[in-house]
């Protein structure tokens, strides 16, 4: 099913390239393929365009930090998805909403909204970069506010025919896996996610459905994480062993997500060791000060554990950890703890406090997470032996750096397992860095080797295309349903198609089954006329075959009736009126009676011939096959009259025969016979009288 | 033939009484509601006791009594074990509603019929789900899709949707379609056409008075606030009052009034407490309002949260406003402050929804209000002197007894099996026990040395000597260690009974929290009722998932003996009594609305007086469907549908062909098609080989006058209403509809137009415009 411009199979040669074309499923990662940071990827299928995740990258700024979205066109997209608060996943949402043309719907969840306001608010404060190098400002992030839309897990959202609902992603607070469904055809994206329940998150779901794509994280690609309680008590045990020795412990954080994890590590262990109550723990950020009340309020959305401390007392009220405003605060005498972000050490606090503490070898930097390359973080995990300080120097770094990841992102067992579980036939990867991507996609082909699963890592803006060869199923119901057909016979009614669900009813029913409804319109007319009402219905017997005289019930005038469609009445000496119910056929007869009764009273009458009309049979006869030869001639070009009466046919040298009488075509080009012989039968259709008995 | 629906009420038809349905999809039975009433009537639950063993899922729409009054009750003395499923604040705010209950009842009375454990265990294994999520069912309910929906009204109050084969069964009672403080309106409006709604007829013969109302509500309260009078609000637990708080905490900020509001319930800061996390649930503005400023609505600054009465006793003289649950004055503290303050002109009780039928709260809210009442004061006093003592001897008796009986039942056991399953006397085994659990201060002998405890020793019965009991540890080993059995290590209910009975420390620390709700905890700003402390209680005692254990239940109660003492009195009504409708609930004329936009194929009235039923069913019938059920108690009804249905796959050369035009949300095409058969032998169209047979033209549209008329205007058409419904365009040319004009749904057929006019260039034009407005097929 999958291919990446290789020819799609042989079955589906013969499909009109109309409906191919809709069945072409596109994904193109606009961020975030083969790299880390500004994780945007566009899919479309069937007219629906989908966008999941609107980040930046941290490593750059400006423009530069945007996904590609000049690669697209935004006002075509129909939804946009959040998966979380993150600044790669969630940062260029502001720009996208306010600046481009995109009008589309977005969502994402209750806790990601909250956050996102004021992870975005503080993100555009620190970011110290010129003013047209400013991608928004506070003001757009509140505008977008109004147009960003919520959903809770597991609820489904329709839009426009696209039907999507969301599952827990664990990662961080209120993140979450989407799963859309298009016609049928679903696609998971997981964002960034992890199957390792902590102290406050729930572990990613598995959801329920098996999907046909599965966009997956590859973070730490094959990389294998230690288990949670061996990383917490390293961590503890670097932190302890470090301020028993006098020395100071620098963890540079991001401000949200992680950070409130590790924080309830440290509540717990300085609870758990009353010899630790005098060294402080400060927690540099005031924004993770604000964020604590929507820490504090969705509740909901985290594990069982949290929601059983939650009945006793707040977790997430520390009793430990104090937070700390600026440097200027800080009063840097003996052993402390110090979270501060951010946490690639570009600047900020984390930054001021590790060129202050870099040299002395007693001090420790904690590194609790995935680290972004081309930060002093990533660098200093090396350990170099000298580092450049903020003012330009260089200086020893003599502190001792552990690297102790608690990012929640997926390891290369969860991935497998995961994946294992849900047995996607498509895997594209996204979010990872190149080579980590390359080895993922190794391993993982190994181990899915025998199950013909596809695994694509395409760049940035390198389409990945898809042909799903999705059955339309139609419910036929109602009236029309009231027996089941046999092959071969015939069913008429109305195709209704909502969202991509068809149903085929009676006209009849549609009110029924649908919203629709249905409409009779009687026309009523007045004409002009003031001669004899005879004179009509003898004109009228000329030219239909069916007329029908009689008088009106109520008001006793004389009328015609019409093939049972259009009455006539004498209303009054002066004028008649006349009456039918709407419909191509009906309006048409209605329009000749309309000028026959015009034309009567304009002409005098004249004496008719009778014998005319069996004549004109021959004569028309005649007609009808100039009519049809011009037709052909004005379709194909080269048509002669060929032998025993039949027509020849030339196009680009195949040659085809047509017999008028039966309309039979013989040809050795089965394409040109077949065009032939539906021209024949539509010139015929058109030439020929219309069937009355229609009804 | 369509999906096998029947409907059988089990309580609730032709009258106000608790709700409660079996509705049963292609054979599997959901029982939908399982409610009682404040007097909790045994003889109500009969019908339900019947079926109880065959339902298979329970589906809860609201958190009050009346919707999930009886589920702890059922569950206990039914047998109804089938799973259940609400929405999380339904599961959490219904938890407290009958925890509230329990609590008014066991304090005037003793309460036998469901205990706190009862509840607790009737609501733990509750799969919530959120709003819209389509939840499939497995096994004997495969293709059944069961989702919740938003029905206002209570906080997560839910119209339940059944799908089984694209047909949708649509449970709707007590919804709310107005825009509320906390609540958005429900959306059962989305549903169209579904094949079976059923919903009630509560309402259908009231009619809200407008808006303005809420201005009289709070100027009512304030007016006698200020002529120095006390306000009783009889609420519920955990649902309307929520609302109400909302309102008056507005009032009180917007007025900077000072007097002080109190709500007292059992559970009035557990309530708070959660409510405050379920913002997901609330409506638009509090969402809004926490993204922008993190200003959580439930953060209440004038009101006060009381647990027990003696609190409010205590607080300061002056007018003030007490929010009391229950809301029928039947029970709990509004009973005991009605009493108290009724007599007394100043005061004012205002009613926010009307008493369940036969209550002290509906006969108040007579018209005349009567101008005394019996009622019954009861108060559970502890036992003293010689009562005390007898009390004490009896329950001695019976603990030995049971101890007695207790250990000889071990004796057996011990004796009977030499198996592993004997670990859990082992010290050894103990000690690790209370190692995985150091949070456990219980004292850890709970389980491991209960036998020391024995009075005396019984030898066993096969020795031929008296002897100490001897347990050979013949414990099995496998290559992964001794083979254990995990249901040992889990600490049971009876264990911590013994533990309780036996270790002082224990008893203290019981004794000191549970001085039956005089406890007042004011610590950190963080207000806990008595119930948290029951938690933290159970929470040591290593049962994590905060239920309570029935040790710490009974002990609450049990702690001091005592005795229920009541008195009958009457009691002079001279307060103000005022009704107003704060119920929250969709009145008359918009169930109607609502009903004729739905417009289900059929629909079953429940809940409701029989008049009410009655008016609804005949509007119904007229205007919404032609198939309206009342069904009686135990009376199943058939409302599977008549439709027939057949599934065809469409093919890819017939869609080629056809050309669909949009009209809203809706694509529609004529077509005309051959019956093939696919290779997996589904029925399958294909493009008809023949010319395919003329048909019948069909129009498809809906034309709204209103929505005509300024078109033509903007084609620089004179256009103006005539008379009667008919639009007058240009000179001479009139439209207009015939036949039931406004009837929407089952009962009408298509739109009759009529276009009438003399010959002229006009008529062709405004027929092009008319037309214009509809698809031709």
């Amino acid at each position: 099913m999958a291919s990446m411009g290789q020819p799609p199979s042989l079955k589906r040669r013969d499909a009109p390239p109309v409906s191919r074309e809709g069945d072409q499923l596109t994904i193109t990662p606009l961020g975030a393929g083969n790299e880390v940071g500004r994780s945007c990827v566009y899919m479309s299928y069937k007219g629906k365009t989908i966008l999941f995740d609107c980040g930046i990258h941290p490593a750059y700024s400006g423009m530069a930090a945007l996904p590609y979205f000049d690669e697209i066109d935004p006002s075509i997209i129909d939804v946009l998805l959040i998966t979380h608060f993150h600044l790669d996943h969630a940062a260029s949402l502001p720009y996208f909403l306010e600046k481009t043309t995109f009008k589309g719907r977005v969502f994402m969840t209750h806790a990601t909204k909250a956050i996102y306001k004021l992870l975005l608010t503080d993100y555009v404060k620190v970011s110290k970069v010129s003013v047209e190098d400013m991608l928004f400002d506070e003001q757009d992030i509140n505008r977008s506010m109004d147009k960003i839309e919520v959903l809770d897990f597991h609820q489904t959202v329709e839009v426009n025919g696209i039907k999507f609902w969301c599952y827990t992603a664990g990662h961080v607070l209120g993140a979450a896996m989407f799963m859309v469904d298009i016609a049928g055809v679903r696609v998971l994206y997981t964002g960034d996610y992890s199957r390792e329940e902590d102290r406050h998150l729930r572990a990613a779901e598995l959801p329920q459905f098996s999907p046909d794509i599965c966009i997956i994280e590859s973070t730490y690609g094959v990389q294998l994480h230690q288990s949670r309680h061996i990383r917490e008590k390293r961590f503890t045990d670097v932190i302890h062993t470090t301020i028993s020795q006098g020395g100071r412990v620098l963890i540079p954080a991001f401000a949200l997500g992680r950070a409130q994890e590790l924080l309830l590590i440290l509540d717990e262990y300085w609870s758990n060791h009353p010899e630790l109550h005098n060294i402080p723990i400060y927690y540099a950020s005031p924004l993770a000060k604000k964020c604590m009340a929507v820490y504090q309020t969705y509740i909901l959305s985290m594990n069982e554990r949290i929601r059983n401390q939650f009945a006793n007392s707040n977790p997430f009220k520390f009793k430990h950890i104090s937070p700390l405003n600026s440097i200027e605060d800080f009063s840097d005498v003996g052993p402390s703890v110090v979270m501060a972000s951010p946490s690639g050490l570009q600047s900020g606090l984390s930054r001021q406090l590790f060129d202050i503490w870099c040299s002395d070898k007693k001090n420790a930097c904690v590194i609790p997470g995935y680290v972004v390359v081309g930060t002093l973080a990533k660098t200093i995990i090396s350990e170099p032996k000298e580092v450049t300080l903020m003012n330009g120097l260089t200086a020893p770094l003599n502190m001792q750096v552990h690297y102790i990841s608690f990012s929640a992102h997926a390891d290369y067992a969860q991935t497998s397992t995961f994946l294992r579980e849900l047995m996607p036939p498509n895997i594209i990867l996204v979010h990872g860095e190149s080579h980590e991507m390359g080895r993922l996609k190794t391993k993982l082909m190994t181990e899915f080797a025998d199950c013909n699963t596809k695994i694509i890592t395409p760049k940035n803006c390198q389409s990945v295309e898809m042909y799903f060869n999705s059955e339309k199923m139609a419910k036929t119901i109602g009236r029309l349903a009231e027996k089941t057909p046999e092959v071969g016979e015939t069913v008429s009614g109305i195709l209704v198609k909502k969202g991509f669900t068809y149903q085929i009813m009676a006209p009849d029913d549609l009110h029924i089954f649908s919203q629709l409804s249905t409409a009779n319109i009687t026309q009523r007319i007045t004409i002009p006329y003031s001669g004899a009402f005879g004179v009509i219905k003898y004109r009228l017997e000329q030219i239909y075959e069916s007329v029908e005289s009689s008088t009106d019930e109520e008001s006793a005038v004389p009328t015609l009736r019409v093939h049972d469609r259009v009455t006539l009445k004498q209303d009054s000496e002066k004028h008649i009126s006349m009456h039918w119910t709407s419909d191509p056929i009906n309006d048409m007869v209605s329009d000749s009676i309309v000028a026959l009764v015009l034309n009567i009273s304009r002409e005098m009458p004249k004496v008719v011939v009778e014998s005319e009309a069996m004549k004109s049979e021959e004569e028309s006869r005649k007609k009808m096959e100039k009519v049809i030869h011009a037709l052909l001639v004005s379709l194909f070009g080269d048509v002669k009259l060929g032998e025993n009466g039949k027509l020849v046919i030339r196009v680009d040298g195949n040659v085809a025969h047509l017999d008028k009488q039966s309309g039979d075509v013989e040809s050795k080009n089965e394409g040109l016979k077949e065009r032939v012989r539906l021209a024949y039968q539509r010139i015929q259709s058109a030439v020929k009288p219309i069937p009355l008995s229609a009804a | 033939m369509g999906t096998s629906v029947q409907v059988t009420p089990l309580c609730g038809v032709f009258n106000e009484n608790p709700l409660s349905y079996l509705v049963s999809i292609d054979g599997f039975n959901f029982l939908i509601d399982c409610g009682w009433n404040d007097h909790f009537d045994p003889s109500l639950l009969q019908p339900l006791s019947k079926v109880a063993s065959t339902i298979d899922a329970v589906l809860l729409s609201h958190s009050d009594t009346l919707h999930l009054g009886a589920l702890p009750y059922a569950v206990k003395q039914f047998g109804l074990n089938a799973p259940v499923f609400s929405t999380e604040p339904v599961n959490r705010l219904g938890l407290l509603t009958m925890y509230d209950q329990f609590l008014s009842r066991r304090q005037v009375s003793d309460f036998e019929l469901f205990t706190l454990d009862d509840i607790d265990s009737a609501f733990q294994n509750v799969t919530r789900l959120t709003y819209s999520q389509n939840y499939h069912l497995s096994g004997k309910g495969e293709g059944i899709v069961i989702a919740p929906h938003m029905a206002g009204h209570l906080l997560g109050g839910t119209v339940w949707k059944i799908t089984k084969d694209g047909e949708d069964v649509i449970y709707a009672v007590d919804y709310n379609r107005r825009k509320e403080k906390h609540l958005n309106g429900t959306v059962l409006e989305s549903f169209v056409r579904p094949a079976v709604l059923i919903t009630d007829a509560y309402n259908a013969l009231n009619n809200q008075p407008p808006r303005q109302q809420r201005e009289i509500f709070q100027d009512t309260i304030s007016k006698t606030l200020k002529a120095g009078g006390n306000v009783l609000l009889p609420v519920d637990t955990a649902g309307r009052v929520l609302e109400l708080i909302l309102i008056l905490e507005d009032y009180w900020a917007e007025h900077s009034l000072n007097y002080p509001i109190y709500f007292l319930t059992y559970v009035a800061s557990s309530t708070i407490d959660y409510v405050k996390s379920f913002l997901e649930w609330m409506g638009d503005a509090i969402a809004k309002s926490f993204e922008t400023s993190r200003d959580n609505a439930f953060l209440l600054n004038h009101i006060t949260l009381l647990i027990n009465k003696s609190e409010l006793d205590n607080a300061p003289d002056g007018p003030k406003v007490v929010l009391a649950s229950m809301a029928s004055l039947e029970a709990g503290f509004s009973h005991d402050i009605f009493v108290e303050w009724a007599s007394d002109v100043k005061n004012l009780v205002l009613f926010t929804e009307r008493g369940q039928f036969g209550t002290l709260a509906r006969l108040l809210q007579a018209d005349p209000p009567p101008k005394a009442v019996k009622v019954t004061m009861s108060t559970r006093v502890p036992l003293v002197g010689e009562e005390l003592i007898a009390y004490e001897e009896e329950q001695n008796r019976l603990k030995k007894e049971e101890a007695l009986k207790a250990s000889l039942i071990k004796e057996e056991e011990s004796k009977a099996s030499h198996g592993p399953d004997n670990d859990l006397n082992d010290p050894m085994i103990v000690d690790t026990n209370n190692a995985h659990a150091p949070l456990d201060v219980v004292d850890p002998h709970g389980g491991g040395f209960r036998d020391i405890f024995i009075d005396g020793f019984v030898p066993p019965s096969t020795s031929v000597a008296p002897m100490f009991p001897f347990y050979d540890n013949t414990s099995e080993w496998d290559d992964f260690g001794e083979v254990i059995n995990p249901d040992d290590y889990v600490i049971k209910d009876e264990d911590m009974d013994q533990a309780a009975m036996n270790v002082s420390v224990h008893l203290e620390i019981c004794d000191f929290s549970l001085a039956n709700f005089t406890l007042h905890l004011v610590g950190n700003s963080v207000h806990r009722d008595a119930f948290c402390m029951y938690r933290e209680l159970s929470s040591f005692g290593g049962n994590v998932d905060g239920k309570l254990d029935e040790a710490a239940a009974s002990l609450i109660l049990d702690t001091k003996p005592s005795k229920v003492v009541s008195n009958e009195l009457t009691v002079q009504v001279k307060c103000l009594l005022i009704y107003m409708d704060y119920e929250g609930r969709a009145d008359g004329r918009s169930i109607k609305t609502i009903l004729a936009h739905v417009a289900p194929l059929k629909l079953v009235l429940v809940h409701g007086s029989a008049e009410a039923t009655e008016h609804l069913k005949q509007h119904c019938l007229k205007h919404v469907c032609p198939h309206v059920f009342t069904p009686q108690i135990e009376e199943t009804i058939d409302v599977t549908s008549d439709l027939c249905a057949y599934k065809v796959q469409l093919s890819e050369k017939l869609m080629s062909n056809v050309l669909c035009k949009k009209l809203g949300d809706y694509e529609i095409a004529w077509v005309d098609a051959e019956v093939g058969k696919t290779e997996s032998d589904m029925l399958s169209l294909l493009p008809i080989s023949t010319p395919a047979p003329p048909h019948k033209s069909v129009l498809v549209g809906d034309l709204k006058m209103a929505d005509f008329k300024p078109f033509l205007s903007s084609k620089g058409i004179q256009v103006e209403f005539a008379g009667g419904g008919a639009l007058r365009c240009g000179e001479y040319i009139t439209i207009r509809k015939v036949g039931q004009a406004g009837q929407k749904g089952g009962g009408s057929g298509p739109q009759q137009i009529v276009i009438e006019g003399p010959l002229c260039e006009d008529y062709y034009k405004i027929r092009d415009y008319l037309y214009s407005q509809f698809y031709l097929l």
